[in-house]
């Protein structure tokens, strides 16, 4: 589904990738994890396209397209979606305004009719529900005023709206209590099947405990320095990053 | 902790105003008042070029027209000042010139160590140059020889004039033109001495540059004239202090400091001001209207004030940067504080000319006992300055209820490009940080003192050492009385 | 000695020989004011850029209009109050034309408590119940465009709501209409909010197309203890018109002023709210929005004044600046010796949607007592490109984007009218100029 060959990128003239490689397939769910400041969330704004990264070598391939050629936008209508670290508050600009934009958005990119207010409520009455999301949270201005735990069940609400193809969750467990935490899997896990693929980016084990990784990669030093399968995240736990930071 | 535990022993020493002592040298002076012969007089005196004298002539001709134009705009209250009521020139007498410091006549070198700048030990100590502003001429510069040989040229702008004209002529008043400012044209016709300062492309200036300015003779009005030019790729730090001996009349200080930053080049200004500031009831003390300006005439240059202000009666003093060059950065950190019936009206101006400028501006206001304290600065951005950025935080606190605290920023942006953020707060002391201290043994002074030290810190800490330790001792030092 | 940069005035003895009888002159009291006001005129002027008040909005280039006074224009017939004038549910309608009351085009309001009255007909019968409030909250000595209102107002509105008056809806329709001839009119409103007593003001202001027009309303508001008045003003005047109106608001104990101001249009507006805290616990909200295009000029202007101790004031207004035009923001915030406690708050933003506006801000502290808490922050800049990333990564294209963060930027503040059909009147104001802005864009 996702393709990354040799990704080399820079912020202002620094070096942070030096040469990421990483097939994931359909159906699959990937780990990546890390200590704080080896780029793990430059990977994840650059496969969502923010600006300020400059790419040197390398690419990305999604379902068969050049990535990297792509705006924002049109990846994320192509089934890309990236659950923030941070998502922005931005007031005056309603949850359910924006949810509807987004939808409608993808809607006519697949050349459907854009959906109606009353089937949209009703769309995400039934999903707020499953997440354990107040009713209210969708008239209040766009993550405004939300608690770290609501800002991460609103990003999962947004993901289980917009279906995507292949999601990248960047740190969605931090700031999260137990409960919280595994309400957030729920809703992720619901979303696995044949047809999706995960990226899972944390920096620690817990949040695999919930959303078992079919692969588990371990980054330092803007590489990947280890791959391997779910028995890697535990060795992690028990022992540290300290082997891996050496051979970075 | 070692700050803290000088601040509080600085407060404990010192009860009155440390500087308060007049050197008896028997002083060369022109007679009182102000026309043109004054003006030739010092200019003669001074052994100047044509071009020079013609310069001041036109300045004070120009400042003549000005006489109902004083400026009124500030937020300062002062009885009208007769400019023709005060010395325009006074310089210590001297046999001849001077061959070395040992030279110096010893009564001037004690009085500069009571003011804590031991001249003599800092050439060997602090590596520290000096050059040292006695009312109106400077009587020394050290460490002349070694900064020779690196190309720097640091010396009285008097000798500068004869020495280096081209220089001189070239840079005079580019920054600040003669016809800028009520004070600034007057300096302009009748400036006596000051430093200046020239660094060569590509040297990064080893140690700090240093002026201490010191106002001795009774009713002289003190005109420096500072400029200092860094040419491309080089860098300097210079340190400016003041103190004015206690006196009763109010004296007049009107000094302009031009600073030129070429392609690269990098202009540190730090200034720590603690000229007499008046007794309790408000007599005596300096008037101190004060002309600073910067160019970041090249692209990726960078001008950075930073000032104490704790001394004078009257403070009226805006540095400022023109950012000319592309890429080019301004700052300015300032802590004023006021007490007892000081009045200051200070602040910064950022002339955002040049694309992808950018200017930070933090100033941290103290009021006290009956004082006023005002925050004045303009961000303008011009419609080519694409990228700008300009980030402004002002803080003031008030100590007791007879101080006033007033924030007054103008803001002119002209280009969509760019982005101007401007905060500020008043608050009095915090009650909670008071009592945590007070419950820690400390007497309120020190808490206070402790607690100021603390709102101040993101500007003390941009100060070169040296300077940061005597700043930390004169926040304390200026809020004596304050409490309790 | 002459005042520099101030130059002369239209309104001299032409303008004044067509004014014709004007109200209250009969009355030494208000006579004496017309009188203090034109001297003041004729010696200051009109303020230029280098009256400190005005440096941003200078006012004396009207020098070279050729104004006559509304009243004495016969040209002007007004039938209907313009489409674009919301009808607002619950709100009795007084129009104004050119500031003068007209009956016809207004409702019919007949409320136990609450006196709606137009100020020539008060001036006419008795003036003693107007005297506290007619020049004695806004002072024709240090505000230029009082002096000029003050020497010329034929009209305007007198409303009274009696003791714990329970509230009512009054929809206040200003209607500016030009006919061969430059107008200028000078409305003169009284508003006197008894204790307790609650009253929701909408205030209106248009323009018909035509010939230039002056509307320099001033309006004096007293709420004694405990009243409560929330005042919603928009402004769309004609591209041509000039809009300054002066607001002067005294507050006594735990009184409540809540205002909002939207400029949506106008060659040259000025909007300035003053309110003094009087009374220990009162409280103001000064909001706005503006949203300018071509080139229009548009100055939100406040003062205010805490002069006795625990009072609070907060303001937060934002605007979008297009075109050419250009955005002024002044805010004062003085706090008094004695006004301890008091709690001030002030944010302005504007956002550039194009290159070539300017913004110019002047937010002000001043303070003189010591146990306060006052922040004010004024920023200037394009839309934050985090908020344009965030929403383009769930697929929302750039324009789409765009708009989106533009609107939802002024809906901000716009979200802080109470008033639900207040409320969506002016959200739909300020997406009727976002639409027009998108259209122009297409075109």
């Amino acid at each position: 589904m996702i393709e990354i060959k040799n990704l080399h990128v820079s912020v202002q003239g620094k070096e942070i990738l030096k040469g990421i490689s990483l097939s994931i397939n359909a159906g699959e769910v990937h780990a990546i994890m890390g200590p704080n400041g080896t780029g793990k969330s430059t990977l994840s704004n650059v496969i969502a396209g923010r600006e300020g990264y400059e790419i040197t070598q390398g690419s990305v391939t999604f379902a068969g397209q050049d990535l990297l050629a792509m705006e924002p936008d049109a990846r994320a209508r192509a089934g890309v979606f990236l659950a923030f670290q941070y998502p922005v508050e931005i007031p005056g600009v309603s949850t359910s305004a924006f949810l509807k934009t987004a939808i409608n958005a993808k809607r006519r990119a697949e050349g459907l009719k854009e959906i109606d207010a009353m089937e949209f409520l009703k769309l995400v009455k039934a999903k707020t529900k499953a997440l354990g999301i107040a009713d209210d949270m969708i008239k209040r201005p766009l993550n405004v005023g939300f608690s770290g735990g609501e800002k991460k069940r609103a990003e999962v609400l947004q993901m289980t709206l917009l279906e995507p193809k292949f999601a990248v969750l960047d740190e969605t467990d931090s700031g999260l209590d137990i409960d919280a935490l595994k309400v957030v899997s729920d809703g992720v896990n619901a979303l696995r099947g044949p047809e999706r693929a995960f990226l899972v980016i944390t920096h620690y084990q817990r949040l695999l405990n919930y959303i078992v990784p079919d692969h588990v990669h371990v980054m330092t030093g803007g590489r990947i320095v280890a791959s391997g399968g779910r028995e890697l995240a535990l060795e992690l736990e028990a022992n540290g990053y300290a082997k891996y930071m050496a051979a970075a | 902790m070692a700050a803290r535990s000088d601040t509080a022993a600085a407060v404990k020493d010192i009860e009155a105003y440390k500087y308060g002592f007049v050197t008896d040298i028997e002083s060369d002076r022109a007679p009182k008042g102000l026309n043109e012969d004054i003006v030739r007089f010092i200019s003669a005196k001074k052994n100047e070029p044509a071009w020079l004298l013609e310069w001041r002539l036109k300045a004070f001709r120009y400042w003549l027209t000005l006489a109902d134009l004083e400026p009124a705009w500030a937020k300062l209250h002062y009885p009208k000042i007769d400019y023709q009521d005060a010395y325009y020139y006074a310089a210590p007498k001297q046999k001849a010139a001077l061959k070395s410091m040992d030279e110096v006549d010893p009564q001037l070198v004690e009085t500069y160590k009571k003011l804590g700048i031991p001249l003599l030990e800092q050439q060997i100590m602090s590596g520290v140059a000096v050059d040292a502003v006695f009312d109106s001429v400077s009587v020394a510069t050290t460490y002349k020889k070694k900064l020779n040989e690196l190309g720097v040229i640091f010396c009285p702008i008097s000798e500068a004039v004869q020495k280096h004209p081209e220089l001189v002529q070239k840079y005079l008043g580019s920054v600040v033109p003669v016809a800028d400012n009520f004070f600034a044209t007057l300096n302009s016709a009748v400036f006596t001495d000051g430093s200046f300062v020239y660094i060569p492309k590509g040297l990064r200036c080893p140690m700090e540059l240093s002026t201490y300015f010191r106002i001795n003779e009774k009713n002289t009005g003190q005109f420096e004239r500072t400029l200092i030019i860094a040419d491309e790729g080089s860098y300097v730090s210079y340190l400016e202090g003041c103190t004015a001996p206690q006196r009763d009349e109010n004296q007049l200080h009107a000094a302009v400091v031009e600073l030129v930053a070429l392609d690269d080049a990098e202009i540190k200004y730090s200034t720590v001001q603690n000229w007499f500031p008046g007794d309790k009831d408000g007599k005596g003390g300096i008037y101190n209207f004060v002309t600073k300006r910067g160019a970041c005439r090249g692209k990726n240059s960078k001008i950075m004030w930073t000032q104490v202000e704790t001394g004078s009666a009257i403070t009226w003093k805006y540095p400022s940067c023109i950012l000319q060059g592309d890429n080019s950065v301004g700052e300015f950190y300032s802590v004023a504080i006021t007490n007892n019936r000081q009045q200051a009206d200070t602040g910064t101006k950022m002339i955002h000319i040049g694309r992808n400028t950018r200017s930070k501006i933090i100033s941290k206001g103290i009021s006290a006992g009956k004082s006023s304290n005002t925050y004045r600065g303009l961000v303008r951005v011009q419609g080519k300055a694409d990228g700008a950025r300009n980030y402004t935080q002002c803080d003031s606190l008030l100590i007791g209820s007879a101080c006033a605290a007033h924030t007054v920023p103008y803001i002119e942006n002209r280009n969509p490009t760019a982005q101007t953020e401007h905060e500020a707060t008043t608050s009095k002391i915090s009650e909670d940080q008071l009592f945590y201290c007070l419950q820690r043994g400390m007497t309120e002074e020190e808490a206070v003192s402790l607690i100021v030290n603390g709102f101040c810190k993101e500007v003390l800490q941009t100060l070169p050492m040296e300077f940061a330790v005597e700043a930390q001792k004169l926040v304390g030092i200026s809020l004596e009385g304050s409490v309790g | 000695m002459v005042a520099t940069g101030l130059l002369d005035h239209p309104f001299k003895e032409a303008y004044a020989s067509k004014a014709g009888a004007l109200p209250g002159a009969t009355h030494a009291w208000v006579d004496g004011l017309r009188q203090t006001a034109r001297a003041l005129l004729n010696t200051a002027g009109l303020p230029g850029p280098k009256t400190e008040a005005f440096i941003f909005t200078p006012v004396s280039d009207l020098a070279k209009i050729p104004f006559i006074p509304a009243a004495s224009a016969d040209d002007v017939d007004v039938r209907d109050v313009p489409l674009n004038v919301p009808r607002i549910a619950g709100a009795s309608r007084i129009v104004l034309v050119n500031g003068v009351l007209n009956a016809a085009l207004s409702d019919n309001i007949a409320v136990e408590g609450l006196r709606v009255e137009s100020l020539k007909q008060v001036l006419a019968r008795d003036t003693l119940s107007v005297k506290p409030l007619l020049g004695g909250l806004a002072a024709s000595a240090s505000l230029p465009l009082v002096a000029l209102n003050t020497a010329y107002m034929a009209d305007g509105l007198v409303i009274r709501a009696g003791k714990n008056f329970a509230g009512a809806m009054l929809h206040v329709i200003s209607i500016g209409a030009a006919g061969a001839e430059p107008v200028a009119f000078h409305p003169r409103n009284l508003v006197a909010l008894e204790p307790g007593a609650q009253l929701t003001l909408i205030e209106t202001h248009v323009g018909l197309p035509g010939q230039n027009y002056l509307t320099n309303p001033v309006t004096e508001i007293s709420l004694a203890e405990n009243a409560r008045l929330k005042r919603y003003v928009s402004v769309a005047e004609d591209d041509d018109a000039f809009h300054f109106a002066t607001t002067s608001v005294a507050l006594s104990a735990h009184s409540t002023f809540n205002a909002f101001h939207a400029g949506l249009g106008g060659g040259k507006v000025r909007q300035e709210v003053r309110a003094a805290f009087l009374g220990t616990g009162s409280s103001a909200i000064v909001n706005g929005v503006y949203a300018l295009s071509g080139k229009q000029h548009h100055d939100f202007t406040t003062a205010m004044d805490h002069a006795v101790p625990h009072t609070t004031s907060s303001q937060l207004v934002k605007g979008v600046v297009d075109g050419q035009s250009r955005a002024v923001f002044q805010g004062r915030v003085l706090v008094d010796r004695d006004a301890q406690k008091t709690d001030a708050r002030q944010l302005h933003k504007a956002m550039f949607l194009a290159k070539g506006p300017a913004v110019d801000c002047k937010p002000e502290l001043e303070i003189f007592a010591d146990d306060v808490q006052c922040a004010h922050g004024a920023a200037t800049g394009e839309l934050d490109e985090n908020h344009l990333f965030y929403l383009m990564a769930r697929g929302i294209d750039r324009d789409t984007a765009r708009a989106l963060l533009v609107s939802g930027f002024l809906e901000d503040v716009l979200e802080s009218i109470g008033d639900e059909q207040v409320r969506e009147a002016f959200s739909a104001l300020v997406q009727g100029w976002l639409k027009r802005r998108a259209m122009r864009r297409a075109a």
